[in-house]
């Protein structure tokens, strides 16, 4: 459609609002209350502009303007919010003429008048859209001579959240937003009129997406309280990166200030997580400063570890490795080391000589990596959806792109300024087709709210689960029980993934901890011709399988090696936390730990080296969905912390060797070469990795022993294992959990709150009871680490031990 | 020219031979309220009319005909409204009464419903024959608590008697042979009754929507219109409690009838309330284009005390002086426009000379102020926060004449700016009084005190 | 305030719930949100964190939404007003016939200002805008029932109802067409001659009626 704004002719195409013509055009105009992804709603009237528009006659001509023989525009007798208004053939937008400077410059009035104008104090200042467009298109003077509204300015709406309702200007985007986009509707406004404001009477906002209202706010009412107060936003550092703390692969920016982080904002990915990210990615970067980082190599004299530095803890490595048969030495890193990290541990490895290289945790079957898997942008759009495992808290954007399939709105196409700013299809309140989704899991999960069908199957029966689908999908009558949910509801869940033109099975991490259950989820899959998304443990659990981290037998996998190998070195993995193995560890004749804190298994090593955690490198990682994305260094001290290239480079310096993968580029190198992907001209929204084809090593299944126990290790937002380093996540989550069904609860005389240590799968955990319809009877949930994945495993009840009581509600 | 005080002493237009009663039959009367004394008076007759005589789009051509426009303010063809209906297509469509009458000024639905709900069901009945529409939605504001009780029970009559629920005015195959009738199913048809609970927004028609809906009454953004989406996002024709009623006696008596009483642009009788110091304040059926004076002299008995302006349809239309020329004004759509006012519910109030016209327009704005949604800003910050504000200043005697000005931009501020006509409802009263009575507001800034003192008008 | 052993408002009243909520389609569970609100308040004088709470769970909302739309009704009340909850209209129409002074003797006679309940829980007072009953003003609404044209002799009276622990009962006010032929006053009519009006011997009733006058139930 032709339209012409202030001047400049554009083809738009049917449906574009008439503010993304404008900006399309290169003009402006001031709006507030319109957000990327979010409805268009009107209200703040900032975007007024003057429109207009030919008229046909009734013979279907244009009427013509009398003097000039073109078209005549006809204009709307009141300025137009430009916001909610749709383009038409041949539109008139005047964003530039004296009326529309006086609305604008009336509105900004308006709002201004109840805002205090703190923006000295205001953490916004500097980044605020209320600021920007004031002075852009304000007067500079007020003519309100009264008091302004009095407000609570310190309002904690979370442990996350501070809300100083005095600023906020009444946009409705962060009402909207949990309407919208998370669809917990734990936000609202309250009173009317003059009188409105901003609360909520849920505890704590319970929701796993909250913290994206603090990106959304034009003003600094709604503010991120790990970050309140500590810097302001022209001292800050943006990086935009990609966040470890999952799967998803989704975009964040941190915000560095004098090598410290002190806040992680959502970045822009349009097909992965558009604007948004989950609480846990937001808040849990405070660990990273925690006072008890490792910052400098530490090699162990006369039984106590002693600070050093890199050469001569590598020199001493290097010699120490000499004495031990390299065959004899295992090698094991965490899944969200980077694939050139994951160059480095393979060329540490091949030079060491040893076939004991993994990567932890780590599905069984090297699955993740295999290809075929559904894209996120397509279960966004899917017609029917099968979720097994809890998504909202393992790969939380999955949950977020399961809503919008919900809403039934295709991804926007976008303009040169992005995303468009008023996607008219949106709308508040848009009715979520429940009917596409079907959820199951062993307990109930906050997703089941939004399907149209829940199961809740027997812990440790997703085979079973996958086995009886199969067979309804074959035409058989399934065993009864084991789909935990009624049979005609299963029809239809197998009907609709049939039907569906784009259909998509979701396997959380309690599936694919089973080699089976995972085979029997692949051929259900097939069966009905749906997509599998696999949710890899670890942000780059894909990358890692597709490098070949794994070992050349099966018997050397990590759990093989921990009991096996007679040196370990060991990167960011935990496994000492287990006093049994902690007991072999001891024994072995060197233990080199890559860690960032001292951990129970730093604790026993003969060297222990800093190691750079997400923000703080440079690399490649590769989402669930097969997608390579940058991963960029904040400029953070981190004392003298290195990634693993770091640590391949120093030791190879040590050895008088120089490995692939002693740097970034060295490990790119190697990329380029084995995979055929040049990482250094990655795409600004990352890349497709190459399928895998006959790798090197191949990731052999681990031995799989049959599911049992009565603990049910379930995947947590927030990364479990530095919860205590992060002490706003901390205080918001209340600790981690150890679920029991009420019952089971009351039978161990166990309150809510009590603090209690209790042996999972032989390791002393220190828990929060709490008790919970949503557990089924005779199970408990404990979250999992990546030291402990998630899975069914033994937990001896009988030895819960009571540390602290919770206090006694009156 | 006849003068103020030559005028003929008061009576009910229903006395008058000039005027036919055709809505007011039954109001004002003991007992009109049950189903037996409306039934007994040729009640549902039109409805049975409509649904069986006639198919929906002959009722839609007859309100067209008649020339109907919507009496809850705004005017629309009824009609035209109607015919905005999408296709039949299996889905759930609703007819909405508003009946959150709530415009300072009127109140002529309150006593249509108290005293004759069995009119306004009967109206709702025939519009959802006319749409298709098997729900009928009667949302009645919070405190018209005696109407909704009226409304409750009538509506339990009318179930009771078949005239709602299932198979309305079903008919059993009568006769043989070639004089046959078959049978006729009926009309489905309910209302559900729904009590709002003080929220003068919910007048505006999506507004009401959200209400019913149980979400906070914002207005929604338009488009989709009702008819596209409405209540629970389904097709929707929304009208009043008048234009319920007025439909009754167009579907009875024709659309040509109702079309030969009142103007070129407005047919048919109107519903007029008037208030303030009248000699009879109250509702009078006139036809339209009745004037302000017939209104206020003929019926209302003129003023009991000297009046300075009129203003002409409730408090959201511009005011306009008292004289001779206003006086003669008809009062119809076109005229009360052109006059650069509008007819809005026809609720007629008349000011006083003594009242300071500066403490009359404080209280329309107190008004506005306390029923803004508060959704967009020029209404939450200007009508809501700093026009009443303003206005305490001046009563205050603290105000200055740059005061004045500031208030006179920031009316035009709000004029054509706010999402909803609720700003211009408060911005046009002030803007003509601004208009027509500046010298009161300058005399208030200028001697710190008001041209006319507050007089006490309460009767002992 | 609520106590957690506060028994659920509909815990007891299964028939009530069930009626409201099939006055409304499926899809519109949410509709009855207003109507059990105003159960609750008829009967306790307020909405209680606990009645909202249990409220929201009924409809299947958020508390939060829940307060949402309780706060945007000017009738709902957060906090308990008294057996006699009094408001006054003061809009244009009533404060044309006295509606300020109206107020003024309410807050003489009761000691209390707008928004305020006495300790005894007897009567509150709010200031209301327009009640709709413009040609009868001024009006006073006592708890549901509109009482209107209150004179300063009808508020005595009023008032000494109310102290006996008695609920006043209006009387219903009329004007205009909203009088009935056969009640009408001898009047003029505008050719000068008379009509007899209140036999209803010269002029028919339209629906030729003549039913007495009453109170309003």
């Amino acid at each position: 459609m032709k339209v012409v704004v202030d001047g400049v002719t554009l083809d738009l195409p049917p449906g574009t609002s008439a503010i993304d013509a404008v900006f399309a055009a290169g003009s402006d105009v001031p709006y507030f209350c319109s957000q990327p992804y979010m409805s268009p709603i009107g209200a703040c009237r900032m975007c007024l502009a003057k429109v207009g528009a030919p008229r046909k006659d009734r013979d279907g001509s244009w009427i013509l303007d009398e003097e000039t023989g073109e078209p005549k525009i006809f204009w709307f007798p009141n300025l137009m919010a430009t916001c909610t208004t749709a383009v038409m053939d041949g539109m008139v937008v005047d964003t530039r003429s004296e009326p529309v400077k006086a609305a604008q410059n009336g509105m900004v009035e308006f709002t201004l008048i109840n805002h205090p104008l703190d923006c000295p104090v205001c953490d916004k200042g500097g980044a605020c859209e209320l600021q920007d467009r004031a002075y852009e298109y304000g007067e500079g003077v007020s003519r309100f001579v009264f008091d302004k509204r009095h407000q609570e300015k310190h309002h904690a709406l979370s442990d996350l959240i501070t809300l100083d309702r005095e600023r906020c200007i009444h946009c409705k985007r962060c009402v909207r937003y949990f309407e919208e986009v998370p669809g917990d509707e734990v936000l609202d406004f309250i009173e009317r009129g003059g009188h409105t404001y901003i609360g909520t009477l849920e505890e704590g906002l319970p929701s796993n997406f909250t913290g994206n209202i603090t990106d959304i706010c034009p003003v600094g009412a709604l503010l991120d309280a790990t970050s309140r107060f500590r810097g302001r936003n022209w001292e800050y550092h943006h990086t935009e990166t990609t966040s470890l703390d999952d799967a998803s692969g989704s975009a964040i920016v941190v915000d560095g200030r004098t090598g410290r982080i002190e806040r992680i904002k959502a970045g822009h990915h349009p097909e992965i997580n558009k604007t948004w990210i989950d609480d846990g990615t937001r808040f849990g970067h405070e660990y990273a400063d925690a006072p008890d980082r490792v910052r400098r190599p530490l090699v162990r004299h006369d039984g106590r570890l002693v600070e050093t530095d890199w050469a001569d803890a590598m020199d001493y490595v290097a010699a120490r490795l000499t004495e031990v048969n390299g065959r004899d030495v295992g090698i094991a890193i965490r899944a969200d080391a980077t694939l050139e990290e994951g160059v480095a541990a393979r060329a540490l490895a091949d030079h060491i000589g040893t076939g004991q290289l993994d990567h932890a945790p780590r599905p069984a079957g090297g699955v993740i990596a295999a290809g075929g898997q559904a894209r996120l942008e397509e279960l966004a759009v899917a017609g029917a959806i099968l979720v097994v495992g809890d998504v909202t808290e393992e790969v939380p954007i999955v949950d977020l792109r399961i809503k919008d399939a919900l809403r039934g709105v295709t991804p926007p196409s976008l303009f040169d300024h992005g995303a468009p700013i008023a996607d008219l299809r949106l709308k508040e309140r848009a009715p979520r087709h429940a009917e596409i989704l079907t959820v199951a899991a062993p307990l109930r999960v906050d997703l089941m709210r939004h399907a149209g069908r829940a199961a809740q199957y027997p812990a440790g029966g997703e085979r079973a689960f996958f086995h009886a689908l199969t067979a309804l999908a074959e035409g058989e009558t399934p065993a009864d029980g084991d789909l935990g949910m009624p049979l005609e509801a299963a029809t239809a869940a197998v009907d609709g993934l049939r039907k569906a033109e784009t259909a998509v099975v979701v396997l959380g991490g309690w599936v694919l901890a089973s080699l089976q259950a995972t085979e029997a989820a692949l051929h259900f899959c097939r069966a009905v011709g749906a997509k599998p998304m696999l949710l890899g443990p670890m942000a780059n659990s894909y990358g890692l399988e597709l490098v070949g981290v794994a070992p050349s037998h099966a018997r050397y996998a990590y759990g093989g090696m921990l009991t096996g190998a007679k040196a370990l070195i060991l990167s960011q993995l935990d496994p000492a936390i287990d006093p049994a193995v902690a007991e072999r560890l001891d024994k072995l004749e060197l233990l080199v730990v890559h860690a960032s804190f001292l951990t129970a298994t730093a604790k026993l090593a003969d060297v222990v080296l800093p190691a750079a955690i997400g923000y703080e490198k440079d690399g490649t990682v590769v989402n669930l969905e097969g997608r390579m994305l940058p991963v960029r260094a904040a400029p953070v001290d981190a004392g003298e912390s290195r990634d693993l290239t770091g640590f391949v480079k120093a030791f190879g310096e040590a050895a008088g060797q120089r490995l692939e993968g002693r740097s970034v580029k060295s490990a790119r190198r190697w990329l380029k070469k084995g995979l055929g992907v040049d990482l250094d001209a990655l795409p600004e929204h990352g890349g497709w990795a190459p399928a895998k084809r006959g790798p090197a090593r191949v990731a052999v299944a681990v031995h799989e022993a049959p599911a049992h126990g009565g603990a049910l290790r379930v995947p947590t937002m927030v990364r479990a294992e530095v919860l205590d380093r992060n002490p706003h996540l901390r205080a918001a989550t209340g600790g981690l959990a150890l679920g029991l069904h009420p019952d089971d609860a009351a039978a161990l005389k166990l309150r809510s709150g009590d603090e209690v240590t209790v042996p999972v799968a032989g390791v002393p955990r220190r828990l929060v009871v709490r008790p919970s319809e949503a557990v089924p009877a005779g199970l408990a949930t404990v979250p999992a680490t990546p030291d402990e994945p998630v899975g069914l495993v033994p937990i001896d009840l009988k030895q819960i031990a009571l540390e602290r009581r919770a206090l006694e509600v009156a | 020219m006849s003068t103020v005080a030559d005028k003929p002493a008061a009576i009910t237009s229903r006395f008058d031979p000039r005027y036919e009663i055709t809505l007011y039959r039954h109001v004002g009367v003991d007992g009109a309220h049950t189903l037996e004394h409306y039934r007994a008076r040729g009640g549902y007759r039109a409805a049975e009319k409509a649904l069986t005589e006639m198919t929906p789009t002959q009722v839609i051509d007859e309100v067209k005909a008649s020339g109907l426009r919507g009496r809850g303010g705004a005017g629309f063809p009824a009609g035209l409204k109607w015919s905005f209906m999408p296709p039949i297509d299996g889905r759930q469509r609703f007819i909405v009464c508003n009946a959150d009458e709530s415009e300072p000024g009127s109140f002529k639905d309150r006593y249509l419903m108290e005293d004759d709900p069995h009119q306004l069901i009967e109206g709702m009945l025939i519009a959802g024959w006319a749409i298709q529409a098997t729900i009928g939605v009667l949302y009645v504001r919070g405190e018209y608590y005696v109407a909704y009780e009226r409304m409750r029970d009538a509506i339990a009559e009318a179930r009771a008697a078949g005239l709602l629920g299932r198979g309305v005015f079903a008919t059993e195959p009568d006769g043989e042979g070639d004089e046959a009738t078959p049978a006729s199913p009926g009309f489905d048809f309910d209302i559900i009754l729904h009590r709002g609970a003080g929220a003068y927004i919910c007048g505006e028609e999506t507004a009401l929507m959200n209400s019913f809906e149980g979400l906070r009454a914002n207005p929604r953004l338009k488009p989709p219109f009702p008819a596209q989406a409405g209540v629970y996002g389904l097709p929707t024709t929304i009208n009043n409690v008048e234009s319920f009623c007025s439909v009754v006696h167009i579907v009875e008596r024709g659309g040509a009838w109702y079309a030969s009483m009142g103007t070129d642009d407005s047919k048919g009788t109107k519903l007029y309330q008037l208030s303030g110091p009248v000699a009879r304040p109250g509702v009078y059926e006139m036809p339209m284009g009745a004037t302000f004076r017939e209104l206020i002299y003929d019926l209302g008995g003129g003023p009991t005390e000297p009046a300075k302006a009129l203003i002409p349809g409730g408090s959201s239309t511009p005011l306009l002086p008292w004289s001779d020329e206003t006086l003669d004004l008809p009062m119809d759509y076109g005229t009360m426009a052109r006059v650069g006012s509008m007819l809005g519910t026809g609720g007629v109030i008349v000011i006083p000379e003594s009242q300071c016209m500066v403490d009359a327009m404080a209280n329309v704005v107190r008004f506005y102020a306390h029923e803004s949604c508060g959704k967009c800003t020029p209404c939450r910050e200007g009508v809501a926060t700093w026009l009443p504000k303003m206005y305490q200043k001046l009563l205050a005697g603290l105000g200055t004449r740059d005061d004045l000005t500031l208030m006179e931009e920031m009316v035009r501020n709000l004029r054509g700016t706010a999402f909803c006509p609720l700003a211009d409802a408060c911005a046009m009263p002030v803007a003509a009084s601004f208009q027509h009575f500046r010298n009161e507001y300058e005399h208030l800034v200028d001697h710190g005190a008001p041209k006319y003192p507050t007089v006490s008008r309460w009767a002992e | 305030m609520d106590l957690p052993t506060l028994k659920p408002f509909f815990e007891d009243k299964p028939e009530l719930l069930q009626e409201i909520l099939d006055r409304y389609p499926p899809n519109g569970r949410r509709s009855a949100l207003m109507p059990l609100m105003w159960e609750v308040q008829r009967a306790e004088r307020h909405i209680g964190e606990a009645r909202l709470h249990e409220i929201a769970e009924i409809v299947g909302v958020t508390v939060t939404e829940a307060k949402g739309v309780m706060s945007f009704y000017s009738t709902f009340h957060e906090h308990p007003v008294g057996r006699f909850h009094l408001q006054v209209c003061r809009t244009l129409s009533c404060k044309l016939a006295g509606g300020d002074e109206l107020y003024r003797a309410l807050v003489e006679e009761t000691g209390l200002v707008s928004g305020e309940t006495d300790a005894e829980g007897t009567f509150s007072l709010q200031n209301v805008e327009c009640l709709g009953s413009c040609g009868t003003g001024p009006v006073l609404q006592v708890n549901d029932t509109y009482h209107e044209r209150v004179t300063r002799t009808r508020l005595a009276e009023l008032f000494a109802e109310m102290r006996a622990g008695r609920e006043p009962v209006p009387t219903r006010e009329r004007g205009g067409d909203n009088v009935s032929a056969d009640k009408a006053e001898r009047v003029d009519a505008p050719d000068g001659t008379s009509v007899d009006a209140p036999d209803g011997t010269s002029v028919d009733a339209p629906d030729g009626t003549s039913d007495e006058e009453g109170g309003v139930a």
